[in-house]
């Protein structure tokens, strides 16, 4: 068990920055998720943790030692990679073994380790198959164990359960926690999937483009976003964005208008900013006592309605003339959660109402976060 | 316009005429093709294939297979009528059977000539440049098959013509390299050169064949999943450990090709072979000067070269024989990435 600690980690190939200054610590026992769109550069700084790539620059300390210029094999890590990865020409007590094997621990101890991981896994009685014979959830299993057995620092997971079923991915992922749990050892996960990053972390790095966005625990990133993106990354489905101006008594945008004093805000009138509104916490005028303190009503039309059983998402226009984006929510348009029970039809006119406790404030040049609350 | 009423008139009247004829003729025809069978052998061979192609298909393959066995085997076939003429009739040596029996030349091979040793020698060469070549190709290939570098197409080209170069113009300034006297070499060698040594012919022949080795495990190398290497890196190997624990174990149908191909082509070599020792069984010379040295000054022993011979091919095919799997798939695997 040992804590992980990034430096100023960069990692530039010939023409782009994969990675950009990375600052990051992470506790002993500690589950941090990486999480980002494709290509942010997520894999690539747990491979620097890894030792298989070399950063251009900065440091990597694991448990207090600085291991930057540290093959893989002497940095006291265990590595679950999404292609899985098993020894195709070996079977899975020799997959399993294989490290132990490598740095000569006597027979005896090897087979009470194995033994011990793949109990802890349930592969008993599976020995000798080979992983051409196993189902993908088997294959996953033995990886596992491989990574467990040599009783790392620091276990490593680049998107282990990409690769599986959607059944078996949520099973998987409660079996991850209970193993955490179990091994109570540092884990760095990496996944562009923000509901495994959500359910499993003690916080989530939130990664964009080679930069670090937000470190925290997933609830703050949820409700107190550091800036634009991961406002629109955390959450599903995600939040609505309305560009505007602040004026003298609030903000405004072409559709919208919010009263609130500016001052107490931390913003100045003609600032342009965006405002950003989770889908859960819009209600339709009826309904407003849900909220806990509603702005005034606004006239919506009913676009699309969503019905997902646990709840309805219903698409809003501002107004009827608003042409519904091909591409995502445009201007004008607004998500929202409604009860399953819920009456109203597309094509119907509504009335809604926001709650102020909840509305986000960006700066829309930075991105960066002004306030999560109006009240 | 006055042409219509022409014109029309003929098509009518043709189209009249023609009509009932072709299916006429069809049917007669039909009926017709028993009798046909008649008009020669030839023909109505000809009319059943056209009729049932797969027999067609079938006789070709047979033909070809046939052709094929003859060309390869009956060589060999004939070497052993050759090696089993007795010595006085080598001069009616007969096409299909021997003229006498005297299976004793295979006997007195040995014992005219040490030829066991002759074949040992060649033997460990062969090895020896195998083991060589697959060592020096696996980290070559490994380096071309698996890694981006700067100047790597350039050095893959380099490779690639210096396997395009004669062996022949290797061959006089390696003789006189060869022939010098090294002091360095004194305490390992007696003359200290290294003519009428193994080393002399083993390597300038893995440096020739080496080449091919390279491609060959390079495309096998290049095809394994890089997570298997960080895998087994991240489990505790050097990027070493991991090319000789996972990725040439994974790749053995390219390994044993490129194996079996070395060391057939180092084993056969008659150049290099024929002029990098003196001949003698003690000098390292190799099966194929022990062959050579069944032909004497006054007469050559054509028995004893064809029984030598036969001997000789024995520990090849035999090779081939245990690896003939992992070749095939080999050959096969390599051109076709999955």
């Amino acid at each position: 068990m040992a804590s992980v600690k990034l430096e100023g980690i960069t990692k530039r190939y010939e023409d782009v920055t994969a990675v950009d200054d990375m600052n990051l610590e992470i506790e002993d026992g500690e589950f941090v998720t990486f999480v980002g769109p494709s290509g942010c550069g997520k894999s690539t700084t747990m491979e620097t943790i890894a030792g298989l790539t070399l950063p251009t620059e900065g440091t990597v300390e694991i448990g207090g030692r600085d291991v930057t210029d540290l093959p893989p094999k002497d940095r006291g890590i265990s590595m679950v990679f999404q292609n899985i990865a098993l020894f195709p020409h070996m079977d899975v007590y020799d997959n399993i073994s294989f490290g132990l094997r490598l740095r000569k621990y006597d027979q005896e101890e090897i087979d009470r380790r194995v033994e011990e991981a793949a109990d802890i896994v349930q592969l008993e009685g599976m020995m000798d198959r080979m992983p051409s014979e196993m189902s993908g959830g088997q294959r996953q299993r033995v990886a596992i164990a491989r990574a467990i057995v040599r009783n790392p620092d620091a276990f490593l997971m680049d998107e282990p359960l990409a690769n599986l079923d959607a059944e078996l991915r949520v099973h998987m992922r409660t079996q991850l926690q209970r193993l955490h749990r179990q091994l109570d050892t540092t884990i760095v996960y990496v996944t562009h999937d923000q509901a495994q990053a959500m359910t499993m972390s003690d916080r989530i790095a939130v990664i964009n483009s080679g930069v670090l966005q937000q470190v925290a625990p997933p609830l703050e990133c949820y409700n107190e976003p550091a800036n634009r993106f991961v406002a629109g990354f955390i959450g599903s489905p995600a939040m609505n964005f309305v560009e505007g101006e602040v004026v003298d008594g609030g903000f405004e945008s072409q559709y919208t208008q919010i009263d609130f004093d500016p001052a107490t805000h931390g913003v100045t009138p003609g600032q342009e900013i965006t405002v950003g509104i989770r889908p859960e916490d819009v209600f339709l005028e009826e309904d407003s006592r849900k909220a806990a303190s509603p702005t005034k009503a606004f006239d919506a039309v009913v676009d699309v309605i969503e019905p997902m059983g646990k709840e309805v998402n219903a698409y809003l226009l501002f107004d009827r003339d608003v042409e519904a984006s091909a591409e995502g929510r445009g201007e004008g348009q607004l998500l929202i959660n409604l009860a399953p029970d819920t009456e109203i039809a597309e094509g119907d006119d509504v009335r809604i109402v926001i709650d102020r406790e909840n509305i986000h404030l960006f700066d829309r040049a930075s991105g960066d976060a002004i306030t999560h609350s109006l009240e | 316009m006055s042409a219509d009423p022409a014109d029309r008139e003929p098509v009518a009247d043709g189209g009249a005429a023609d009509e009932p004829d072709p299916t006429v003729e069809m049917a007669e025809q039909a009926g017709r093709e028993e009798p046909d069978l008649d008009r020669g052998i030839v023909e109505a061979w000809a009319a059943k294939m056209i009729s049932n192609p797969d027999r067609a298909y079938r006789a070709t393959f047979y033909v070809a297979t046939f052709f094929f066995l003859v060309t390869t085997l009956f060589p060999f076939y004939w070497l052993l009528v050759v090696a089993l003429t007795p010595r006085n009739n080598l001069s009616e040596v007969g096409v299909f059977l021997p003229a006498g029996f005297n299976p004793a030349a295979f006997i007195d091979i040995f014992t005219t000539l040490p030829f066991h040793r002759y074949v040992f020698n060649s033997f460990l060469i062969a090895t020896v440049a195998t083991v060589a070549v697959l060592l020096v190709g696996s980290l070559a290939g490994y380096v071309f098959g698996r890694l981006r570098f700067r100047g790597r197409n350039a050095m893959l080209l380099l490779v690639l013509v210096t396997s395009f170069f004669p062996p022949a113009a290797f061959f006089i300034p390696l003789n006189r390299l060869f022939n010098t006297n090294v002091d360095v070499l004194r305490p390992l060698l007696s003359a200290g050169s290294l003519y009428n040594t193994p080393y002399a012919i083993f390597i300038p022949l893995s440096a020739i064949f080496l080449p091919l080795s390279i491609f060959i495990l390079m495309t096998f190398y290049s095809q394994i999943p890089d997570g298997l290497e960080d895998a087994a890196r991240v489990e505790g190997t050097t990027r070493l450990g991991a090319l000789f624990r996972v990725i040439v174990p994974l790749s053995a149908p390219g390994v044993a090709t490129a194996g079996v191909l070395t060391f057939i082509s180092v084993y056969n070599e008659y150049f290099f072979s024929s002029l990098m020792t003196d001949g003698r069984p003690q000098n390292w010379a190799p099966m194929l000067e022990g062959i050579l040295r069944f032909q004497g000054e006054f007469e050559v022993l054509y028995n004893l070269m064809a029984a030598a011979s036969i001997v000789a091919v024995l520990p090849v095919a035999i090779l081939v024989v245990v690896a003939q799997e992992k070749i095939v798939s080999g050959l096969t695997t390599g051109a076709v990435k999955e």
